[in-house]
């Protein structure tokens, strides 16, 4: 059973339709007895990072996350800002994020753009996998998602990066620590790519 | 490489598609749903979709047609029409939906895209102006071309960047249609005055035109009705839309010009 | 459980209840086919010949006119090969004429423009009011009657004459054919969708907005009226070549692009979900017997792969959930609702008006003045 987590800050109703024609069972985590029985979680999320957490923070999502993931080692897949969150800091904010995974969010480095506009970075973008995993199996050659954002994540360790984008410079679309996953792109936006995506989580 | 999203614009009345000429002379196109589902079989980048009627009738956006149509897409949905509250755009998003369209709200009650963007984040609200030339330039106009906003898109797209909005879609009402080709005068003035991203929509009636507009403006969403609706001399209904290679071969056109990265 | 009876030359069998089988058990379609199809029909130079004559008449009858015919085109192989055959076999000029009843697959819409840009032809296209043709659809299955596609064929013909004999068209091109339709779906299954006191009947009783858009026509408007006093003329070029389906659809990959369907008429979704879920799930009527029958005569098919293809389900069972759920949301009614529909008693088209006497008569006439080929019955 695939929870997605509902704490006001996602598509939900996009990636509960996909695992429904992909007939896989989902569920909406809107309370933290929801998440009891997940056996794995995603985690959407859009807004700025702050905003981001005080909802998490306000649903009583953070303990439940952090024993189902950290304890129980359910896998999770965190979008766009609910990739962001899985480090401990945002330079987009004062809070503290999950901490799950190493490194800083840092805003996307604009300085040597000659054109408008500049942020967010906004509509389809390439993403190349930096090593074989299961979470991008069976896609296209040269996969191409949407993007909405204007910061990215910087990981601490380099072996935690498992796809980048070219965006002004290189940044790590999507990151991987043990049973943590997190992409920065919108799976649920982006056609085959995104659907076969998602179906690889499932299938995990 | 960032491509350029190029964007099919439709428009809803009666619960019909519709195609219109300079904002008059409806045309019916046909259902939404199975027009939308086409599109999103032809996996275009984004899709705009805007209830026509709900701010001139004075009538709620259409929840059920909203909810039926993102069901459809997997990409990203753009929904404008009758959105006046901050409890209707958070309805909307909940749907599925990606971005609010505000148009005539927007006008009217500028504080609500700061509302909704505070709550639901910038990147969900569009500010959509459809724009006339006229003798003392460019005006805004609302309710379907009918009532001149007394604002001009250039101050108005410094004054909603400010507010918190995440885009900006300049429809030509002038063009509407025609299918000769962007304004790309309008175009250029809104792109000087702010750092948005912005879309254009009103006159394609080529993919030359959705390359000339690439070409100037480097990243830009180039949206079109007309182009991707109609097919040949007859106007016949037809949709269509470039396939990979096509739109390949447009976002290339971008990278000749200098722009970085 | 009455154990089903097969023809031994083809796969029609007891599903179609009037069907008769003669001592060597094949039935009455072939045999009809064998006597009187066959002997009658020639693609050879005799073929080539008459449709030759046609092709002079219809440019003689074009000149200095924008188009000399129209083309009915659904997307579908038939009409996408008749397209391409009469513009460049033929040297024809024709419109090409799409009536778009909502349910449009994209790779119809995909086909239909691959063909009309590589081969350089206009195309119109009739846009059927979405709200009334639901509604009409909607009174098909509340009627509970197994030919619930009459409302699309309905359209399509009604619009096609319409513009015709609008325009001054005398030639309309569409591509039905022996080779792939020598059997026609029984009346059982599929009423002649060309019934309009069938049609209103239904819609008399079920329907819930008036019809003022949606096109009306009926058999002695087009089959009489039309022909004999407007002089519109329907040609089925199909039939005067040799038409072998799987080289007409690998001609058309090569050279165009076109993609492939999984089964006849799946160029609608509509007709697709008809075909393949509900017309044998809620009366077991499997139209690809038919098609299957038609491919078998024409030696396009062994009895042996018909059977082999007829063992598994007409429809996907991956999708056909979401087809359901897609069709419902369509017509504006819940899933459940649409079950119910499905669940609800099996009517037939004599449980409504209908005009079956003057078809009746028609096609003795016909039969006996040698004016059609054809396997309707």
């Amino acid at each position: 059973m695939i929870s997605i987590v509902n704490y006001g800050c996602g598509n939900i109703t996009a990636i509960a339709n996909i695992y429904k024609r992909l007939d896989v069972p989902v569920s909406i985590a809107s309370r933290p007895e929801d998440l009891r029985d997940a056996e794995k979680i995603i985690l959407p999320g859009v807004g700025a990072f702050d905003h981001v957490v005080t909802c998490l923070d306000k649903c009583g999502m953070r303990d439940p996350l952090n024993e189902l993931v950290l304890t129980r080692k359910k896998p999770i897949l965190g979008i766009c800002v609910g990739m962001q969150i899985l480090a401990r800091r945002s330079d987009e904010g004062v809070l503290e994020g999950l901490g799950w995974i190493d490194g800083q969010v840092k805003k996307i480095d604009i300085s040597n753009f000659t054109r408008q506009p500049a942020l967010p970075h906004m509509g389809w973008n390439d993403v190349a996998p930096v090593k074989r995993d299961s979470l991008f199996a069976h896609l296209e050659v040269d996969p191409r998602f949407y993007f909405l954002h204007s910061y990215y994540f910087d990981c601490a360790n380099a072996d935690d990066v498992l796809a980048v984008t070219d965006y002004g410079s290189s940044f790590p679309s999507a990151v991987h620590c043990n049973n943590i996953f997190g992409v920065q792109f919108h799976p649920e936006k982006s056609h085959q790519c995104g659907i076969q995506l998602l179906k690889n989580f499932s299938e995990l | 490489m960032l491509r350029s999203r190029i964007i099919p614009g439709l428009l809803v009345s009666n619960k019909g598609l519709v195609k219109t000429v300079r904002f008059s002379s409806p045309k019916y196109v046909g259902d939404p749903i199975n027009a939308v589902k086409i599109f999103n079989e032809k996996e275009v980048d984004e899709l705009i979709v805007l209830d026509i009627d709900a701010t001139v009738r004075g009538h709620e956006p259409d929840y059920s047609m909203i909810r039926n149509l993102a069901a459809e897409c997997r990409m990203p949905l753009c929904y404008g029409g009758g959105v006046k509250t901050l409890a209707q755009a958070r309805d909307i998003i909940g749907m599925g939906v990606e971005k609010i369209a505000l148009s005539s709200s927007a006008i009217e009650s500028p504080n609500l895209i700061s509302d909704i963007a505070q709550v639901l984040g910038t990147q969900s609200v569009v500010v959509v102006m459809d724009v006339r030339r006229e003798r003392n330039g460019y005006q805004i106009y609302t309710h379907n071309g009918t009532r001149p906003a007394r604002m001009n898109p250039i101050d108005f797209a410094v004054e909603v960047q400010a507010l918190g909005a995440g885009e900006v879609v300049i429809n030509s009402i002038d063009n509407d249609g025609v299918m000769k080709g962007y304004d790309l005068e309008l175009a250029r003035s809104v792109r000087q005055a702010m750092t948005l991203p912005l879309t254009i929509l009103g006159g394609a009636g080529s993919l030359k035109d959705i390359g000339s507009l690439i070409s100037t403006f480097g990243i830009v969403g180039a949206a079109a009705g007309s182009l991707f609706v109609f097919k040949g001399i007859y106007r016949a209904v037809l949709i269509n839309y470039p396939n990979r290679a096509e739109k390949e071969a447009l976002n290339i056109q971008a990278l000749q010009v200098s722009f970085a990265p | 459980m009455k154990q089903l009876q097969i023809c031994t030359n083809c796969v029609m069998d007891t599903t179609d209840a009037k069907i008769r089988f003669d001592e060597r058990g094949v039935c009455d379609h072939c045999n009809n086919y064998y006597q009187n199809i066959l002997p009658n029909w020639h693609t050879d130079e005799r073929g080539t010949q008459a449709l030759q004559k046609i092709v002079d008449d219809i440019k003689a009858a074009g000149r200095g006119k924008d188009f000399d015919c129209i083309i009915g085109m659904s997307g579908g192989i038939d009409s996408s090969y008749l397209t391409y055959i009469a513009k460049e076999q033929f040297g024809l000029r024709p419109l090409v004429f799409h009536v778009d009843a909502g349910w449009n697959s994209q790779i119809a819409v995909n086909n239909i423009e691959k063909l009309i840009d590589a081969l350089g032809l206009d195309l119109y296209t009739e846009v059927i009011d979405w709200e009334e043709m639901r509604d009409l659809q909607l009174a098909f299955f509340k009627a509970g009657v197994p030919h619930v596609d009459t409302p699309q064929d309905h359209a399509f013909f009604a619009t096609m004459y319409n513009f015709a004999e609008r325009h001054k068209i005398k030639y309309i091109l569409t591509g039905a054919n022996l080779s792939t339709e020598c059997i026609r779906n029984p009346i059982e299954w599929m009423y002649y969708q060309s019934d309009s006191i069938q049609l209103k009947d239904i819609h008399n009783k079920f329907g819930t907005r008036p019809i003022v858009n949606f096109p009306i026509t009926s058999i002695l408007r087009h089959k009489l009226f039309l022909k004999y006093v407007k002089g519109v003329k329907v040609v089925t070029p199909l039939n005067y070549i040799p038409y072998v389906k799987v080289e007409a659809m690998q001609l058309l990959i090569d050279n165009f692009g076109w993609q492939p369907y999984p089964q006849k008429h799946f160029e609608s979704r509509f007709t697709k979900f008809y075909e393949s879920y509900w017309l044998p799930k809620k009366f077991g009527f499997d139209t690809r017997k038919v098609q299957y029958s038609s491919l078998i005569l024409t030696n396009q098919m062994t009895r042996e792969e018909a059977l082999e293809r007829l063992s598994r389900p007409a429809y996907d069972e991956a999708t056909v959930a979401q087809d359901f759920e897609y069709v419902a949301t369509k017509l504006g009614i819940s899933v459940g609702e649409l079950q119910g529909y499905m669940d609800g008693e099996n009517k037939t088209f004599r449980d409504y008006e209908s005009q079956e006497n003057i078809y009746l008569v028609g096609a003795r006439l016909v039969r006996l003045f040698g004016l059609e080929l054809g396997g309707k019955r």
